[in-house]
């Protein structure tokens, strides 16, 4: 465990627990625990990051490997952006409101944990403290449709991570130990890897299925479309993609598929990537419910990262990684603008919306940019990721693989297009007739996060080299 | 050896009667009784903190919260009693899946079994838990609040529902 | 044959038999105690690879957080099931069909 990052698992665990008692009679006063908690580790992260000598000595001293920073940065930035939304979102009389604060500031821990840590066990346990609080979260409204996306994901998390103990035995018989390091050292030597492939494939069957890759993707549409309004943004822009995504990604590295020693789960892996896409786009096409449709959007941008994760070069380790980072900021502004939508026009089906382009001119622009940016339209930062992946597809010699990526890059833009149509051009339906613009507070969230799209769009040479030298700290 | 094994074939003979069972509480017992199987193969293998723990804990505290729970929603699972013909087959399947795995997977782990890396052992698992595994503790941790927060999310009005 | 190789075979039993009871139940209660068999399973691997490897007292450590885990996690879904029961009334998986597309 990274020592330099461990005040950010403590303070936001200190902070859920202090919470309960000192809001029991105050209600607003968890709002503002919950805030300050996360703008205060946000702040200190910029200070570690931008602050004048790490930048002339190209981030030579940062604490851990960059990626944890740079992932620890997303965490905090999107639980911000869901706590400042939820602070005027959430209804006045929620009986569970501290409760809810507590959760999120919990799971923020156990991503911090799942981020920081050097080994399979201890990335195993944050991973389960995470997926309890987010079925928590996920049933906050006390809903019909909560409880049971809340289910769904119950029981295909758990036998999951039964697999993944399954593989972390194997390891513990042939590698003896259960760091990040030893596999690493043990794959970069010359040893036939013999069973240990077998059981870093266990973990990694695991990981796939708690990230929702396509055959096993079923529960994550119910989950997303059923949870409470602000949750289902901080699940599909976080939460799933730090319990699975981030694991692959890391087995990835360690297990260096670049260099063809785990040719077999490699193939396997960017198929399964692959199929993701497809499912997720084709599937999006023919959605009626907005949260839905976002949903399998979410599949199929995640099927980008496993993709490229599964190829495994530094080039698509950093495509990877920059799409990891795009995807929390553009599903955030989407989720968090469709949650607008509910609350301002009470539904979320995309045949009785229409119009609101007028009405809810803040909410239609920062849709547009977001979906412009997962669709992969330059100058936006999803352009960026999505051409690292693409190029790295190409020089690896996979020219079918990049030419499909490419192709359902258009689908993507096609179905968003269909939902900015839908829902915010054309005629005004009844149901948007009297659905005026959300206030300010609930706007923000999503206009900062568009700013930041944008901007890293823009200033992509600059962030490029901070990229750069993450994925070179992780791979060699 | 012999011993060994045979509480092995009693875990799964009570997992097979807790899911062939059709009372829900008699389940349950099963279950506890899969729990106990277990514990003796820990004291078995030389472990005993760990059967200590499963004891209490998982053949204790979670039986406790099994039979709890079931006596809350029993008059549903009795007015729509599930289909029994799936359960009833599970001998029949587990015999299919037993005897194919029987020409493959024996092979298999005794292949695994030969990569062993033999470790150097001893230590105090206080120590051990305390000096090499203490990023484990922080989770326990975590889980433990999580634990809380969750039951206080779910039933909000009472201080600890169930 | 060796001992460690019976072992698992009997593991991948017990296992197999908690997925048959995941998959064939209709109850969320029942899907439950196949959970909770599948899990027993994975704490037994992890106590026979150590005691192969002679890394007991490692095995131990990582089976108290395992069960510490296992006791939140089986709280949270019964309190889950709990909950579905006084929201749909019923405790039938397939019966929760409010969401599709």
């Amino acid at each position: 465990m990274d020592k330099g990052l461990l005040s950010y698992i403590l303070i936001p665990l200190l902070s859920a627990i202090i919470i309960p008692f000192a809001a029991r009679n105050r209600p607003r006063l968890a709002d503002l625990l919950a805030n300050a908690t996360l703008v205060a580790g946000l702040a200190n992260l910029a200070w570690l990051a931008l602050r004048p000598s790490v930048i002339s000595g190209g981030f030579a001293d940062i604490p851990g490997d960059g990626l944890s920073l740079l992932l620890v940065a997303t965490v905090y930035l999107v639980a911000l952006c869901v706590t400042f939304f939820s602070a005027w979102f959430v209804k006045e009389g929620m009986p569970n409101r501290q409760a809810y604060y507590s959760l999120i500031l919990v799971s923020v821990a156990a991503m911090c944990g799942v981020i920081t840590t050097s080994d399979f066990f201890t990335l195993y346990v944050f991973v389960e403290v995470l997926a309890v609080t987010s079925f928590a979260l996920i049933t906050t409204d006390e809903s019909a449709g909560g409880i049971e996306g809340a289910l769904k994901y119950f029981f295909l998390t758990f036998p999951a991570s039964a697999l993944i103990i399954a593989g972390i035995a194997v390891l513990m018989i042939t590698l003896g130990s259960l760091s990040y390091e030893n596999l690493h050292i043990f794959m970069s030597s010359d040893i036939p890897s013999g069973p240990i492939t077998f059981g870093v494939a266990l973990m990694l069957l695991g990981f796939v299925i708690k990230s929702g890759v396509v055959p096993f993707h079923t529960w994550t549409p119910d989950a997303y479309q059923g949870a409470y309004a602000p949750v289902s943004a901080y699940l599909a822009g976080i939460v799933t993609k730090i319990s699975g995504v981030y694991a692959i990604i890391r087995i990835a590295t360690l297990m260096r598929f670049f260099d063809g020693r785990a040719q077999a789960l490699s193939g396997i892996l960017m198929f399964l990537g692959m199929l993701s896409i497809a499912v997720g786009a084709l599937a999006a096409l023919r959605q009626k419910d907005l949260k839905r449709m976002l949903a399998f959007s979410s599949i199929s941008q995640l099927g980008y990262i496993v993709l490229a994760a599964g190829l495994g070069t530094p080039l698509a380790i950093m495509g990877a990684i920059f799409h990891l980072f795009n995807h929390a900021t553009f599903k955030t502004v989407l989720f968090l603008n469709s949650a607008s939508i509910e609350k301002s026009s009470g539904t979320t089906d995309m045949d009785k919306l229409g119009g609101l382009e007028h009405s809810m001119p803040w909410t239609s622009w920062t849709s547009i940019v977001a979906l412009l940016s997962t669709a992969g339209v330059p100058p936006l930062s999803g352009f960026w990721s999505k051409l690292l992946i693409i190029l790295a597809l190409w020089e690896s010699g996979l020219k079918v693989y990049a030419i499909l990526a490419l192709l359902f890059s258009i689908v993507t833009l096609a179905y968003f297009m269909m939902m900015q149509k839908k829902v915010f051009f054309g005629k005004k339906t009844p149901a948007s007739e009297n659905s005026p613009e959300v206030s300010a507070p609930l706007l923000a969230p999503a206009v900062l996060m568009s700013a930041l799209i944008v901007a890293l769009g823009l200033l992509f040479p600059y962030f490029f080299s901070y990229v750069r030298m993450v994925a070179e700290r992780i791979i060699l | 050896m012999i011993y060994h094994t045979l509480l092995f074939a009693l875990a799964v003979v009570f997992a097979a009667w807790a899911v062939m069972s059709r009372s829900l509480l008699i389940s349950a017992m099963m279950l506890a009784l899969v729990s106990v199987c277990v514990s003796l193969i820990f004291f078995n293998f030389g472990a005993p903190v760990a059967a200590v723990f499963e004891l209490s804990v998982c053949a204790g505290l979670i039986t406790v919260l099994f039979i709890g729970a079931v006596s809350l929603i029993r008059t549903d699972e009795e007015a729509h009693p599930e289909n029994r013909v799936r359960f009833y087959a599970l001998p029949l399947a587990g015999a299919i899946f037993a005897i194919a795995a029987w020409f493959y997977l024996p092979g298999f782990f005794n292949e695994l079994s030969s990569w062993a890396r033999i470790g150097r052992g001893g230590g105090d698992i206080g120590l051990e838990l305390w000096d090499m595994r203490r990023p484990d503790l922080l989770g326990q941790l975590a889980m433990l609040a999580a634990g809380v927060f969750v039951v206080k999310s779910v039933f909000p009005r009472r201080a600890k529902g169930k | 044959m060796n001992i460690f190789s019976l072992d698992w075979y009997l593991i991948a039993l017990l296992v197999f038999t908690g997925f048959y009871c995941m998959l064939a139940s209709r109850s969320i209660v029942r899907q439950l105690i196949g959970l909770e068999i599948i899990s027993k399973g994975a704490m037994l691997t992890v106590i026979s690879a150590g005691a192969l490897t002679n890394n007991l007292v490692f095995a131990q450590a990582l089976i108290i957080t395992m069960i510490v885990i296992e006791v939140v996690v089986v709280a949270a879904g019964l309190a889950l099931l709990v909950k579905n029961f006084r929201i749909n009334g019923s405790t039938d998986i397939w019966k929760l069909n409010s969401l599709k597309g």
